[in-house]
């Protein structure tokens, strides 16, 4: 529901289409009010020119016979959908931004981790062209990454649908060239009911994330480090079995390990830095929170993990061979309650359920051979919502 | 029910006529966005929002710490033991922090002093924590400064005025920590300051009295769970005298006809005003306050006689008391060092004479033990008049507001204003701070370290809970500072523990380790050898022969009394306690003058009715009970300095109160009424509260229930015949949470409603919307009055949500909001509400609570936003407690049984493998009580005290007959008279 928040006040009193309009207006035209230049004034004295330059370079453009791969191909502008290992144009501006040229060239010409060692071998680049590139990555330092295109495929078909039924509209009342009056009548009843079907389905998605797979400040892999390095899930996470939440690992626990471990087999050196950085500045690292439940839902982990003795994939999928954290499931109340009602607890194992008298005989005289969670009310709307 | 306990309830005809006087038509909150236009928009626009959503879902982070501290697990509590100390009032807490946020107090069950529950205003004061209005820095003459700065010109200054041999006055409330009083001897010698103590209602006269009698100058111990027959003379020991939480606990035992041994005490009081006390006596004698001295005398008189002692003639109180005290020394005489009597007047000599009477009843070292005396009002007159009088050079005025509480507000102000060094240590914006030139902030006493000799050889510790807000530093910390010395605080209470606490206990041998174990349980029990006394009796004859030349004076006496929750209105102006309505009389967020209904009459008073009393305007309220030449008036309202202006409530009536003979008396006569004509609406919260001849309070006496413990109750057993049902009865397999309250225990004192408070996010509304009925508590305390109109008797019930097997509200509800769990709460799912109000309006215990505005700053509309009292800031929202939802506009809400503790104790269960035990699961209310009149639990386990409670002939059901099977059970009330 947060979206509807946002609406305007100014809005709210104009009528439903000029609401609309302005809404498509708006929408159609903010991807063009980005453009490619930030500004002409450029620090340290470099032009517009070299700054055009350094991006060619950059994006493979220059020179026309080179050997090596343009950085591009390896540090990407925008982020891509599958696991990219190498650090993003964005992260290296930021990291040399505040770095002079001779930092820069160092660290590209003569590599001192081994993966970046491996990609960067036989690198003949000019100091110039380097010095350009510099004053390209500072500009995007400054200037931002380049926007996302958002996906629109969606909306223009709710708007074509929206075209069509007017026309079926017009022509059934106005201009009625159309003789068979049952065609515009089912081109409206179509393209109306495909747009209710549309309208029902994305407001049920509404404050629901499933599949969101956003980009973390750091390319954290949990394949590399569950499945490749057989870390326990509950090594980091290891407030799931007594506490509410499952806590995130403070910056001192990752540390644990990478006081020593300081360079990935994939991503070399580039990611680990910026969580030593962090621990040398004494700050946590910012992530992006994936799994969020309304304000209303009160959820336990020590419930599910501690007590109901669940694995962790149960509801957040394999996140051993993810590289990147996605949310599994829909963490829809449906989904809560469906699993709630095949779910069977410990109910001989643990005492607590002695109190389930009832259940017992049953067990006993054979009527039934289990009980599920939903059996001893985990169902009850005050079991999550108080 | 029987003829005699035929229950009235409202004075209706001191009722103001509302037609002409109300207010017509509700006052809306204004906001340019209609709840309908936006109604409008929403059905048509969600759509396009739906689009919006589907692009892009604004990010949110996850941060977690940089090094978790090893103590604090994020999303559970933790729990420190620590002590509440404002000035009169000490209870020992643990503080529950939940992610480093204090939230809530509760008590400390291995305490020697207060293991049972607390008092509403330890409840409450977590939310003076996070008061907005607090001091954030420093101050010189309004501007802030650095702490350096200030103390290098107050040290510099401090040390010029001792060369010059100036006086160096420090003025604080009664210090009871021990290493506090160290360090103030310390700073008197170093700046030769001299250190005052002052009470805003002291206690100087029961000390000048034991020291006079007994020659000792101590308030001793009173045990009123060792008296068979206590008689209280104007004194609310369950309210608001001395130690209120400790004696509640220890009356309440001896009201227990459950557990108890069957022995009911016998509890007489004698008063004016109708105090929260007075309503709970098996027998309240009403008399004038100025017959007091009287009283007291007739008692010593007739019980001298019995004994043989020498009596001395005084003026008898008028004859219709005479015959009612004489059946009170019947039974005084007939407990003899099984009784108490108290007497709740300052005056010296009245409380010699009391002296008196409970040695000649062999009371002295039964009911009153001088082992553990108590360490609080210190205070005395003459400190201020020290300050007043001797033109001091520095004053340094920390934590108290004499400008406010004393009758000689303007001789202060002018002293505090003529010194050339003035310096306050507070907290808070007051009417003192406002007046000197440096203003220091203090941290409130959940940031602070500190100990606590409340009673002797029973020292507590108080530890930070929360890290400092401000830019504050503790009043220690500044006196350390001042005289040069750099170690900390806490080690200067370390060190002093070291020597003085460590060698006197042999459990550890390390002085660390001592320290810790100490900290850990809060508090340290010493061995102690009681104040050897001697009884003069040479001076009970000078104290008859005072009171024998005591001058009646004509016209009414105004006795300034506290309220039970607002105290003596020292430090901020606490919003949960302003509007937690009074026990007795039933008004939030006001005080008033309680006149009697005869005074009402012959004078055409009504309720509301605005009067003059001497310099003193206020409403004036028609309290049955009343003696009629009293006027009672409430001191502690009428703050203006540092309150938000929204908030300045009632009329300040410590200026009444007069200093005679070197102490303050808080009853002053010769006082006419003058109506003014005007009219003030007050906040009552129980307006058409009659029972209407139904049996919602059931009563019987001691004498009928030892021959029929039904007694009373005949009715239950009748309808529970009667009870049969077409539906399908609701089948709990595991547990059935039930709750049982006894009536007998419950004093009225709203600790629980103020524990509900904190515990549920409960929001307040205002004076304004009180008066709309719109108030939001999940408990309210019904009082109702029976019998004589001018000296009533008084019943109190508890009512919160019944959580009914047939309930009413589930039936009507026609989204499913509300209904019935597995485990037979009544359950209320927030967000599926959508604000019919017909469960509210089904519901015969009229417990359900809508959220007419956007109380808490939940809802999503910001101009929805009601926030009376600055409780939706930043800084007062961290009051919230995280495990219940903040209720937003338009829905229904009521309690839940705290079901958020019976899930957070199910699951300790489930994880350590067993069966909840009783008792372990304690709602807040409970938790909270004093008197331990709540008892919650599982009524499918016949062994859980709660199942035995409901099957206890004294128990029955609200509105029972009505067929809605309440999980509340309440026990029938027992007054032992004749």
């Amino acid at each position: 529901m947060s979206t509807i928040y946002y609406l305007k006040k100014s809005w709210v009193k104009l009528p439903f289409k000029i609401f609309i309009f302005s809404f498509l207006i708006s929408f159609l035209v903010s991807p063009f009010a980005y453009s490619e230049t930030g500004g002409s004034v450029i620090d340290g004295g470099f032009s517009d020119d070299e700054v055009k330059r350094g991006k060619r370079f950059f994006m493979g453009l220059l020179p026309f016979e080179r050997e090596h791969e343009s950085c591009v191909s390896c540090h990407y502008l925008t982020t891509p959908d599958t696991m990219n290992w190498n650090p993003s144009a964005m992260d290296i501006a930021l990291k040399y931004a505040q770095l002079d040229s001779a930092a820069f060239r160092n660290s590209v010409m003569a590599p001192t981790g081994a993966v970046m060692s491996a990609s960067h071998q036989n690198f003949d680049i000019g100091d110039e062209d380097l010095q350009m590139v510099k004053v390209y990555l500072d500009h995007l330092a400054v200037n931002g990454p380049a926007p996302e295109k958002p996906s629109i495929n969606r909306l223009i078909i709710f708007l074509l649908l929206g075209i069509v039924l007017t026309w079926a509209l017009l022509d059934l009342i106005i201009f009625k060239k159309v003789k068979l009056k049952f065609i515009p009548i089912l081109i409206f009843i179509g393209a109306f009911g495909y747009q209710l079907v549309m309208i029902y389905e994305e407001t049920v998605k509404l404050g629901r994330s499933q599949d969101y797979q956003p980009d973390q400040p750091i390319k954290f892999s949990h394949q590399v480090h569950v499945t490749e390095n057989q870390i326990d899930c509950m090594y980091c996470h290891h407030t799931a079995t007594e506490s509410k939440t499952a806590n995130i690992p403070s910056t001192n626990l990752c540390m644990n390990c990478h006081i020593v471990v300081r360079e990935g087999s994939r991503s070399g050196r580039f990611e680990i830095d910026k969580l030593v950085q962090a621990h040398e500045e004494e700050r946590s690292i910012e992530w992006v929170r994936i799994h969020q439940l309304p304000d209303h839902v009160f959820f336990s982990h020590a419930q599910h993990v501690g007590a109901g003795k669940l694995d962790c994939a149960q509801c957040h999928g394999e996140v051993e061979q993810m590289h990147i954290v996605r949310q599994e499931a829909d963490l829809s109340m449906g989904w809560c309650l469906d699993c709630h009602r095949e779910t069977n607890v410990d109910f001989l194992g643990n005492d607590y359920y002695k109190t389930y008298e009832k259940f017992h005989k049953e067990i006993k005289a054979g009527i039934r051979d289990s009980v599920t969670a939903a059996d001893i009310g985990a169902n009850d709307c005050a079991k999550c919502h108080y | 029910m029987s003829e005699e306990n035929k229950y009235w309830h409202i004075l209706e005809e001191f009722e103001p006529i509302k037609d002409e006087r109300l207010p017509k038509g509700r006052e809306e909150v204004t906001s340019p966005t209609s709840r309908r236009n936006f109604l409008k928009v929403l059905g048509l626009g969600t759509a396009s929002a739906a689009f919006i959503a589907s692009c892009k879902r604004p990010a949110e982070k996850a941060i977690p710490y940089f090094i978790k501290p090893e103590e604090i697990t994020p999303g559970k509590a933790a729990y420190y033991a620590s002590s509440y100390f404002n000035q009169n009032e000490f209870c020992n807490v643990l503080v529950k922090v939940r992610d480093n946020r204090p939230i809530k107090l509760e008590p400390n069950p291995k305490s020697v002093v207060t293991p049972q529950g607390t008092s509403g205003r330890v409840q409450a004061s977590v939310l003076d924590v996070y008061n907005v209005n607090r001091y954030q820095h420093p101050q010189k003459s309004g501007e802030s400064i650095d702490w350096e700065t200030a103390d290098g010109e107050i040290v510099s200054q401090l040390r010029q005025l001792a060369n010059e041999g100036q006086p160096v006055i420090l003025l604080t409330p009664t210090i009871i920590s021990p290493t506090t009083k160290k360090l103030i001897g310390d700073f008197a010698e170093t700046f030769g300051a001299e250190w005052q103590q002052y009470d805003a209602i002291p206690m100087d006269g029961f000390r000048e009295a034991n020291q006079r009698t007994f020659g000792v100058n101590a308030l001793p111990e009173y045990r009123f769970d060792k008296a068979d027959c206590i008689v209280s003379v104007g004194c609310d020991f369950l309210g608001t005298w001395l130690s209120p939480v400790e004696f509640s606990g220890q009356y309440a035992k001896r009201r227990d006809l459950f557990n108890g041994d069957g022995n009911l005490n016998k509890h007489y009081q004698i008063e004016a005003g109708m105090s929260l006390t007075g309503s709970n006596a098996d027998v309240r004698i009403r008399a004038e306050r100025s017959d007091y001295g009287r009283i007291l005398a007739y008692l010593y008189n007739q019980l001298a006689t019995q004994k043989g002692a020498p009596a001395i003639d005084v003026p008898t109180p008028p004859q219709e008391i005479t015959t009612k005290l004489d059946e009170v020394v019947a039974d005084l005489a007939a407990s003899e060092g099984k009784s108490l009597v108290v007497c709740g007047d300052n005056n010296p000599d009245y409380q010699v004479i009391v002296n008196g009477i409970n040695q000649l009843l062999g009371n002295i070292e039964n009911t009153i033990q001088f082992e553990r005396t108590y360490n609080h009002f210190r205070g005395s007159e003459k400190s201020l008049e020290t300050l007043v009088n001797s033109n001091p050079g520095a004053v340094i005025i920390w934590d108290v507001n004499p400008v406010y509480n004393h009758p000689k507000s303007e001789k202060i102000k002018a002293a505090i204003e003529k010194a050339p060094l003035s310096v306050a240590i507070s907290a808070l914006p007051d009417e003192t701070t406002e007046l000197c030139q440096y203003v220091l902030p203090s941290p409130g006493y959940l940031e602070c370290w500190d100990d606590a000799e409340y009673k002797t050889g029973v020292v507590s510790i108080l530890q930070p809970t929360l890290h400092k807000l401000f830019d504050a530093r503790q009043a220690q910390e500044s006196l350390l500072a001042w005289m040069g010395d750099e170690s900390s605080w806490l080690d200067t209470i370390k060190n002093n523990w070291a020597s003085t606490y460590f060698p006197q206990q042999n459990e550890q041998s390390d002085t660390e380790r001592f320290w810790v174990e100490t900290l850990k349980k809060g508090e340290l029990v010493l061995e102690t050898t009681p104040e050897s006394i001697t009884f003069n009796p040479d001076e009970i004859g000078n104290s008859l022969n005072t009171i024998n030349t005591e001058n009646q004076v004509e016209g009414f006496t105004i006795e300034l009394v506290e309220n039970v929750n607002i105290g003596t209105g020292h430090g901020p102006l606490n919003p949960w306690l302003q509007e937690v309505p009074d026990p007795v009389t039933r008004i939030a967020w006001d005080n008033y003058a309680s006149i009697s209904p005869a005074v009402a009459r012959q004078e055409d008073i009504k309720n509301g009715d605005v009067i003059q009393l001497g310099n003193l305007t206020i409403p004036a309220f028609v309290q049955p009970g009343q003696a009629d030449k009293t006027i009672s008036i409430a001191v502690g309202y009428g703050r203006v300095n540092g309150i938000p202006e929204k908030l300045i409530t009632g009329v300040n009536a410590y200026p009444l109160a007069k200093v005679e003979n070197g102490s303050r008396q808080f009853a002053v006569p010769g006082f006419t009424i003058t109506k003014t004509g005007d009219f003030e609406q007050m906040a009552l919260v129980q307006g058409h509260q009659s029972m209407e001849g139904r049996p919602i309070v059931r009563e019987s006496t001691y004498d009928k229930w030892k021959e029929d413990p039904a007694s009373g109750n005949e009715m239950h057993e009748e309808i529970k015949h009667h009870h049969t049902t077409l539906y399908k009865k609701h089948e709990y397999k595991g547990h059935k949470w039930g709750m049982a309250i006894d009536l007998n225990k419950c004093t009225g004192c709203s600790a629980c409603v103020l524990a509900c408070n904190t515990e549920n996010n409960i929001p307040v509304v205002g004076k304004k919307e009180v008066r709309r009925a719109h108030e939001m508590q999940w408990i309210r305390i019904d009082r109702y009055y029976n019998g004589d109109v001018e000296n009533p008797e008084v019943a109190r019930q508890p009512v919160m949500c019944q959580h009914c097997d047939n309930a009413p509200c589930e039936n009507v509800c026609p989204v499913a909001a509300t209904n019935h769990s597995s485990e037979g709460l009544n359950q209320m799912a927030y967000n599926r509400c959508i604000g019919t109000r017909y469960c509210n309006n089904n519901c015969p215990y009229k417990v359900r609570r809508f959220n007419w505005m956007d109380y808490t700053g939940a809802d999503a509309i910001p101009n929805n936003r009601y926030d009376p009292a600055n409780l939706t800031m930043d800084l007062s929202r961290m009051r919230h407690n995280p495990d219940v939802t903040v209720r937003a506009k338009g829905v229904i809400e009521k309690c839940s049984f705290c079901v958020q503790r019976i899930q957070e104790k199910k699951l300790t269960a489930k994880n350590e493998g067993r069966q909840l035990e009783d008792g372990e699961l304690q709602p807040a209310c409970q938790q909270a009580c004093p008197s331990d009149a709540i008892v919650f639990g599982d009524m499918n386990d016949p062994n859980s005290k709660v199942s035995k409670m409901m099957k206890d002939p004294r128990n029955y059901h609200l509105l029972e007959e009505l067929h809605t099977l309440p999980s509340v059970g309440y026990l029938t009330k027992i007054r032992n008279k004749s």
